[in-house]
């Protein structure tokens, strides 16, 4: 029988292209005809004006022509000016963050690839590369947009920070400039430059002045958002620039830098992430499956090794907040914006819990993990008692018959979790949670593992330098706090600081030395169960007491115990590598061979990310409250009140969907090119 | 193509709950700011108090918020009567109004002087609104007399909305001559041998890093011209006669059971003195600044607006 084909192929690629086209043609007609519409009518309005003006002319003496009116706000075609800046100023952010976080992790994933010498990594750079092309495009755009948003609706604003900023705007512009030669020569470049050592070390030189460049376009725009909230270098009366230097390198701009640049390579690498789950879903072959479960897997390796530094960023960041103003502190942990972070450790959490259950699924493709899984539960436990804690709210509100039937205003118990000093030793255990997993799912695979001593010299020069470096930085914060200059009857609630820093000082030294006597794996728990034992249980218990009786060294407690986790986690980790250099491998690792449930896990980490980013973003600039220089510049527009929590939920909503959804079309754009490859 | 809807399906949902979150914690957390409050009434002045003033922020009221940074209000009005005799004060009115025009003037033992003067940027909080919050805080263990309240009407500052003519030095001067006369380690007579800039300099006065911010430029001038007017706390001059009749003049550095230890002023040079409780006669504190009070002399108009143009620059 004949093959007769139908009159009108509907699966044909070429037709769906047409209907596409004649689409976008009726869409781009339509608009154009709605402009001339309304063009019309204004032209009809300007007629009437002029009709009737010329009537009065007629009876009275000619008036003066109307001044030129100079416009402070304006409205987006009726919607509020704020919103529109809002939307975009979050999209570009987003996708900014997106193409900042990228390159740093596929520069470090080509060296690895070079120093390996596997092509995997290699084709994964390049693969992270092209996603990158995709959106930087995108990225720009946005950015022109938000100008233009702001330049239009809030001219009065703008001018200022002009005036204020005009020299670093060219700066900016240059660096775009070198950013996107840097860009598109590392991306096209990367066959050319593969045929040789040398040139592959040219190619990733290209890659490290592509991240100087995106990270100089970083911190200049911080520094203008940092400057509105902690303006610098200006007569605070009169808005005259005393110093540029001081404008740009204002109180926040480090704190800023700092906290954007760890928190874009987490959220870059759950992005590609979610990007990898999404391909591993729709995998055919094992191949495919192995490849994307393998991306997946790094992408949430550095999305978590990110997120784990983050709350300290974090701390150090609300901390100067505090620093710079202390209204602002205030009005950030006690006043209208305290319960928004009530909403941030529930996204923390889902990232917490979402990056431990990815990883517990991840030991089920490893032979040999079987070994550890009974730990999970534990851990489990220990998470979700975290995140019980952390979420407690700081005044839960009661009814009338809930007081009278508890006889105060707080619950007898939860009253113990609502505050800084519970919720420090949370985040802190949480972290050296997550941390055990870590080096759990690392030794899965690992066997008998070889004595210390027979790695040579490298390896203990290596742990000596970073016990020396750690042990430094301690030694010289307890230092700081034994030299403060406070009243006799507070810094007597110093000591126990100090104490505790010199103790872990010493677990540090005791740990060495077990790792040098080849006992690394019982110098790890020693050093895990002293900094337990004194940055989470200890510090709860006297964050209650400093609280009560000596309010002022409640920042001291918090950063030693920050300062102690921190030294255990780099010096855990520094021994973990040495204890497993060279191990004997239980089994392979089988890449595709997880459940699918999984990769939920990994969709969940980036839409927790995206949306954490845009509440965080609605915090950092609503602290400003009614201004648009704190403190200099009034916003005197009708959209200068703070919204309300829900009135963000459904905004940081819209802008998240809208996100992902763009990121979806650009993934779909550069994917586009490989097929059409493959089908050649 | 399946498994994509499913993803969309999916990251729907968590958006949805992240949006039900939020509607919820609104609930919980009300809307209210405080904004509406108007005239000058105890029930007007706890609106404030918890809303648009952002007092709770840092005091609580007993079990009514939690801030632990300020003082707990419970109990105020008793509590500021018997602070206002050991003051001196009139009435216990009379030491809550001067602590919310002038904090620093009375900060409770304990407590960081870290309250914001309300009524200037950011917090702004007009007259009438001060005046409503005096009224609820008399509330707070005693009784609200609004008539009382209204005397003090003019000795609170009106909120600055409209921006204030800016300060300018009557005669042309360069701020960076007068960070290098602030500097100039030459001189007998140098700034920086006793106060602390940006790090650089002697601790024997206060810190002045940061003092653009947060002082006046007739203040800086007032101190400069006459320091033992206005003494920052802590720095006072401190008097000790020692057994065998020498007398010593210098800022207490420290005080305990074994020893006093001064910094006095040894021709330009500060040395410390360290005495033993058994050969003091006689310490008590002067009212009188270490600061040399002939600063005036010493410099020229030129030098002498050149540091208090390159001091207003330190923000």
């Amino acid at each position: 029988m004949d093959n007769i084909e139908p009159f009108i192929n509907f699966t044909s690629r070429k037709l769906q292209y047409r209907v596409l086209f004649t689409l976008f043609l009726a869409i781009f007609l339509l608009a154009l005809a709605t402009g001339t519409g309304m063009a019309q009518e204004n032209a009809e309005a300007a007629k009437t004006t002029e009709a009737s003006a010329e009537a009065t002319a007629e009876a009275e003496p000619e008036a003066p022509p109307e001044p030129y009116e100079v416009v402070d706000y304006r409205n987006f075609f009726g919607i509020d000016g704020r919103l529109i800046v809002w939307i975009i100023a979050e999209l570009h952010l987003m996708f900014a963050a997106f193409v900042l976080a990228v390159p740093i992790f596929v520069v470090i994933i080509e060296m690895i690839g070079v120093k390996s010498g596997d092509i995997r990594f290699d084709n994964l750079a390049r693969e992270f590369t092209k996603l990158l092309s995709a959106a930087f495009a995108t990225t720009a755009s946005l950015g022109g947009l938000l100008a233009f948003a702001l330049y239009g609706l809030y001219p009065a604003f703008m001018r200022y920070m002009t005036d204020v900023f005009h020299p670093f705007m060219f700066i900016y512009a240059l660096c775009f400039f070198g950013e996107v030669f840097c860009l598109y020569g590392y991306y096209y470049s990367w066959d050319l430059l593969s045929k040789t050592p040398k040139g592959k070390w040219i190619h990733i030189s290209i890659g490290v002045m592509l991240n100087l460049f995106g990270t100089a376009l970083m911190m200049l725009a911080n520094s203008w958002a940092t400057f509105m909230m902690s303006p610098g270098g200006i007569n605070m009366e009169t808005g005259t620039v005393t110093s540029l230097y001081h404008a740009f390198y204002n109180f926040l701009w480090m704190p800023v830098n700092i906290h954007r640049i760890i928190a874009n390579v987490a959220f870059g690498g759950f992005v590609v992430g979610a990007y990898a789950a999404v391909k591993f879903m729709g995998s055919k072959t094992d191949e495919e499956r192995a490849h994307y479960d393998w991306m997946g897997y790094i992408g949430n390796f550095i999305g978590l090794g990110a997120l784990i530094p983050l709350p300290f960023a974090g701390y150090y960041l609300g901390r100067e907040v505090y620093s710079a103003s202390p209204v602002m502190g205030n009005i950030m942990m006690g006043g209208a914006f305290s319960w928004t972070f009530i909403i941030q450790a529930i996204l923390i959490g889902m990232l917490f819990i979402g990056g431990n259950y990815y990883l517990w699924n991840g030991m089920s493709r490893i032979k040999g993990a079987e070994r550890y899984t009974p730990y999970i539960k534990y851990i489990n436990m220990v998470i979700f008692f975290c995140f019980a804690v952390w979420l407690t709210p700081h005044n839960l509100p009661l009814s009338g018959e809930e007081r009278a039937l508890i006889g105060e205003q707080y619950h007898p118990f939860s009253k113990f979790f609502g505050v800084m000093a519970a919720k420090n030793a949370v985040v802190n255990l949480l972290i050296l949670s997550t941390f055990f997993s870590f080096l759990l799912y690392r030794r899965a695979n690992k066997g008998e593992t070889k004595p210390f001593s027979s790695h040579g010299s490298g390896a203990r020069i290596t742990l000596i330098i970073t016990v020396g470096l750690t042990v430094m930085y301690l030694a010289w914060y307890a230092l700081g706090l034994r030299g403060l200059d406070m009243e006799e009857n507070i810094l007597r609630y110093v000591s126990p600081l100090v104490s505790c820093l010199v103790i872990q000082i010493f677990a540090i030294v005791i740990a060495l030395l077990l790792t040098f006597a080849n006992k690394g794996k019982l110098a790890q728990i020693f050093l895990f169960v002293v900094t337990t034992v004194m940055a989470v249980m200890y510090f709860w218990y006297y964050g209650f007491v400093v609280m009560e009786k000596a309010n002022l060294v409640l920042r001291y407690l918090s950063v030693t115990q920050v300062s102690i986790v921190i030294s255990c986690l780099i010096v855990n980790t520094v021994i973990d590598v040495f204890l497993f250099k060279d191990a004997k491998e239980v089994g392979g690792i089988q890449w595709g061979k997880i459940p699918h449930r999984s990769q939920y896990a990994l969709l969940l980490l980036c839409v927790a990310i995206v949306t954490l980013m845009g509440l965080m973003g609605f915090i950092r600039s609503g602290l400003r409250m009614n201004w648009h220089i704190y403190g200099y510049m009034q916003d005197t527009s009708a959209g200068s009140f703070t919204p309300s929590i829900a009135y963000m939920g459904w905004t940081v909503g819209l802008i998240v969907i809208l996100f992902l959804a763009l990121v979806a079309l650009v993934f779909w754009l550069a994917g586009l090119a490989d097929k059409k490859k493959k089908h050649a | 193509m399946r498994s994509f809807l499913n993803a969309v399906v999916f990251t729907v949902a968590v958006v949805g709950f992240f949006i039900y979150v939020c509607m919820y914690v609104t609930g919980l957390s009300g809307g209210g700011g405080g904004g509406g409050a108007t005239g000058v009434s105890p029930e007007a002045g706890e609106k404030i108090f918890w809303g648009d003033g952002q007092c709770h922020t840092c005091h609580r009221i007993g079990t009514s918020g939690s801030a632990t940074r300020g003082p707990d209000q419970e109990g105020l009005a008793a509590r500021a009567e018997e602070r206002a005799k050991e003051t001196g004060l009139g009435s216990g009115l009379e030491y809550m109004v001067e602590s919310i025009v002038n904090p620093s003037s009375h900060v409770v033992e304990g407590f960081d002087d870290i309250m914001p003067k309300v009524y200037d940027p950011p917090i702004m909080l007009d007259r009438e609104k001060i005046l409503a919050v005096l009224t609820y805080l008399q509330t707070l263990g005693g009784e609200p007399d609004i008539d009382a309240v209204a005397k003090f009407k003019d000795k609170i500052p009106e909120a600055s909305k409209t921006k204030v003519v800016p300060w300018v030095p009557p005669i042309e001067v360069d701020p960076k001559e007068g960070e290098a006369v602030f500097f100039d380690e030459t001189r007998d007579v140098t700034c920086s041998k006793c106060h602390v800039l940006n790090g650089k300099g002697s601790k024997v006065g206060p810190d002045l890093t940061g003092i653009g911010a947060v002082q006046t430029p007739q203040y800086l001038i007032e101190s400069v011209l006459k320091p033992s007017d206005v003494i920052v706390k802590g720095f006072e001059t401190m008097y000790l006669m020692t057994n065998d009749g020498m007398a010593y003049n210098g800022l207490l550095v420290s005080q305990d059971e074994e020893e006093v230890v001064l910094m006095v002023d040894e021709d330009g040079v500060m040395a410390e003195y360290v005495f033993y409780p058994d050969e003091i006669a006689q310490m008590q504190k002067q009212d009188v600044s270490i600061m040399p009070g002939n600063l005036s002399e010493m410099l020229t108009t030129k030098e002498f607006y050149g540091i208090i143009s390159f001091l207003l620059s330190q923000k």
